[in-house]
């Protein structure tokens, strides 16, 4: 795949934010729960180099931890729902009515409830649990890699080139590799790009109305929430998480490219 | 009579590379022009050239006069529609899929002639009548044949009043009976005005009469008054084109075929969307035997095809593979779009690979069956959307006999080719299909092409 100027920026962009958080979470002397009441809401300095918070703990440590934590659910969730998705599609198609039938009726389930709804759903059942988040989001996110490679796989099966692989004697994993994957490969990627941004914007406006992760961890949403009560004493810290999370969309969305 | 269109030392260049040599014409009232030529010899460049339609990177030298003027391309952009138009290929491509044939209509006199709505609808209802659609106004255009999609198609194009017609291709895909409908259409537009038709087919120039010019690789290669040069042509090239057209084909040496029995059909009735297409259709197919199926266009042969490879459901009678010892894949079938039948993912080399590596095929066999079919070694390289649709062909009939194949079923294999590589490819089926003594099921919308070349005719209706 050939990446556009645009994507090498979205690519570098999230590159970037990753390193940051791999050296932050490595290299900062402090936890992310150290506090140091001597030493709240200070500037960016020597020592904090992107200050403290409400409680004295260093922004560095937590930004680089949140950031972290955003990363994995992201990534989790985008290699989850698109492996579900894909194949889920590609069977609907495939593996006769009865399957498809059977997807649909889920599908049209999933897709009568607001994702954040079913989000919040399971977040309410377990707060703060990473992993109930991200089966959470990657079960809202398949739908759309479902809809749109069972719509693509439709056209593929019946193409003279698959019937004509097929009666050649080549296997289920042949037919796959050779006419439907390229077929379904450019879409799958952009819904991946915008679906990580997703994924990353949910877990902080969970996070935002405390159902997500809870404190004392650093999660860009929570942050968001603890600092906001110091936005005229300490706007940098509020500034902090707001500019990170539109920076990682940014980077997602521009990654995502445009389909000519 | 005067000179419509009028074309001096016009020439199309991209970069460096002159894609059509300069070419001069003159296209009088009343008398139609006709431009014959083989696939990839610039023909449509010129079309597009006149028009004004070429894309950008390529450029455009010489001049073009309409009705005695030299215009410019803005002023012929300006002309499109109320004094010449171009004819679409596919008219698929050209109708509005969501919209009623008689809107489309209605809407180029609502539109470009300003007419109200009620003249608009008398107008496109007579001209309707004048097509033969009037049962077929309401229907949209998926709903209608290729044939009548293209007189609605034609319609619509020329309800603005243009008489100056180009028409690129205007038969393609059609079968024989459409075909001479759409040229007395065209015809018929044509009068008071004049017609420009470029073609690769030797019927419809015949057909046209008028005036003929004949191209070859971007230059002319003889002109003057169509009868006489296809009665007499002078150029080798000129004959050739001639000589490619099934009817002059010469008489098939009829092969002493096998009594070996490949399949048997007893009473087939096939149905496709609640309809019956055909019943009690009965043959047998022998070792090395080409079997022709005629019909017009939506009477089944194709589906015939399809449920005698098992890809079909018969809705009647019983199918009889007699040759125990085949297997399913040495069953295959010829498609009628070489470029649909092959992934474009990887190059052609890996599809041979792929199939050399699944059957464990003899690499060793791949080099002579290239030369027979002259096949360039340079084109595995390259995947099937980089390849011209007579190589993809034949590279889809070596494909096909790598599996020593015991039935082929071949659907309309040449249509889309030009008439001498058609010629080329379906001679080169015959003859590998008797050598190696694989059963061929040749499906054609032209009864000639069939009678040249089978042992046996099922004729659909």
């Amino acid at each position: 795949m050939i990446l556009r100027t645009s994507q090498w920026l979205g690519l570098s962009l999230l590159l970037g934010l990753l390193l940051f958080s791999l050296l932050g979470i490595t290299l900062s002397p402090y936890s992310i729960s150290q506090q140091d009441l001597n030493a709240i809401l200070v500037p960016p300095n020597a020592e904090h180099w992107l200050g403290t918070d409400h409680f004295g703990r260093s922004m560095l440590s937590r930004m680089a931890h949140a950031i972290g934590l955003s990363f994995a659910l992201g990534i989790l969730c985008v290699v989850t729902s698109a492996f579900l998705g894909t194949t889920l599609g590609v069977m609907a198609v495939w593996a006769g009515k009865r399957v498809d039938q059977a997807l649909a009726v889920v599908v049209n389930i999933l897709l009568a409830l607001p994702g954040l709804v079913i989000v919040l759903l399971f977040a309410a059942i377990a707060p703060g649990s990473f992993w109930v988040l991200y089966i959470a989001i990657s079960l809202v996110q398949w739908v759309e890699y479902f809809r749109v490679t069972r719509a693509i796989t439709q056209g593929v099966i019946q193409s003279p080139a698959r019937q004509s692989s097929n009666m050649m004697g080549f296997g289920t994993w042949y037919q796959f590799k050779r006419h439907i994957w390229p077929a379904i490969a450019p879409s799958v990627f952009t819904l991946a790009a915008f679906g990580g941004a997703n994924a990353i914007l949910t877990m902080a406006s969970l996070g935002f109305v405390y159902v997500g992760i809870q404190p004392p961890l650093a999660e860009l949403g929570l942050m968001t929430v603890e600092l906001f009560p110091f936005y005229s004493e300490a706007p940098w810290l509020l500034a902090q998480p707001l500019v990170v999370i539109a920076l990682m969309v940014f980077g997602f969305h521009l990654l995502a490219g445009k389909r000519a | 009579m005067r000179d419509m269109l009028k074309i001096t030392d016009l020439a199309v260049y991209v970069d460096d590379v002159c894609l059509l040599e300069p070419i001069s014409l003159s296209l009088r009232e009343g008398e139609p022009l006709t431009i014959l030529g083989q696939t990839g010899s610039g023909k449509s460049l010129l079309a597009q050239a006149i028009i004004g339609l070429l894309p950008d990177e390529l450029r455009l030298v010489g001049q073009v006069e309409v009705l005695g003027k030299t215009l410019s391309l803005e002023e012929r952009r300006a002309l499109w529609g109320r004094e010449m138009v171009m004819l679409p290929q596919e008219p698929w491509h050209a109708l509005d899929p969501l919209m009623k044939g008689q809107e489309q209509v209605k809407e180029v006199y609502q539109l470009v002639q300003g007419e109200d709505k009620t003249t608009a609808e008398h107008k496109t209802r007579l001209d309707l009548a004048h097509v033969g659609l009037t049962e077929n106004g309401h229907k949209r255009p998926g709903q209608l044949s290729g044939g009548m999609a293209q007189r609605l198609a034609i319609t619509a194009a020329t309800a603005a009043g243009a008489n100056l017609i180009l028409a690129d291709e205007p038969t393609k895909g059609l079968d024989v009976t459409r075909r001479d409908d759409i040229v007395r259409l065209l015809q018929a537009r044509a009068e008071g005005g004049s017609l420009l038709t470029i073609t690769h087919d030797v019927a419809i120039a015949r057909q046209l009469a008028g005036r003929l010019m004949v191209i070859k690789g971007g230059a002319l290669v003889e002109e003057g008054e169509a009868k006489q040069i296809l009665n007499q042509p002078t150029d080798d090239y000129t004959k050739a084109l001639i000589a490619a057209e099934p009817k002059q084909w010469p008489e098939p040496k009829l092969a002493e075929v096998g009594n070996t029995l490949v399949l048997e059909a007893d009473t087939v009735a096939i149905e496709r969307g609640g309809r019956t297409l055909f019943k009690d259709i009965s043959f047998s197919v022998h070792q090395g035997e080409v079997v022709g199926v005629v019909g017009d266009s939506g009477c089944g042969k194709s589906s015939l095809g399809d449920a005698l490879l098992g890809l079909l459901p018969l809705q009647q009678g019983q199918l009889k593979r007699l040759s125990s010892a085949s297997k399913p894949h040495q069953w295959l079938k010829l498609y009628q779009d070489p470029p649909s039948a092959f992934t474009s993912s990887v190059s052609l080399q890996q599809l041979l690979d792929d199939l050399v590596r699944l059957h464990k095929l003899d690499r060793s066999r791949i080099a002579p069956l290239m030369a027979r079919l002259s096949l360039p070694e340079g084109i595995l390289e390259r995947n099937c959307l980089s390849v011209s649709g007579g190589e993809l062909q034949r590279f889809a009939i070596l494909r096909a006999l790598l599996l020593d194949p015991v039935f082929l079923f071949a659907d309309e294999p040449t249509s889309r080719l030009d008439p001498i590589t058609a010629q080329e490819v379906t001679e080169l089926l015959v003859e590998l299909a008797r050598e190696t003594g694989c059963a061929v099921l040749l499906v054609s919308h032209d009864p000639d092409l069939v009678s040249k070349t089978c042992d046996q005719v099922i004729r659909l209706s």
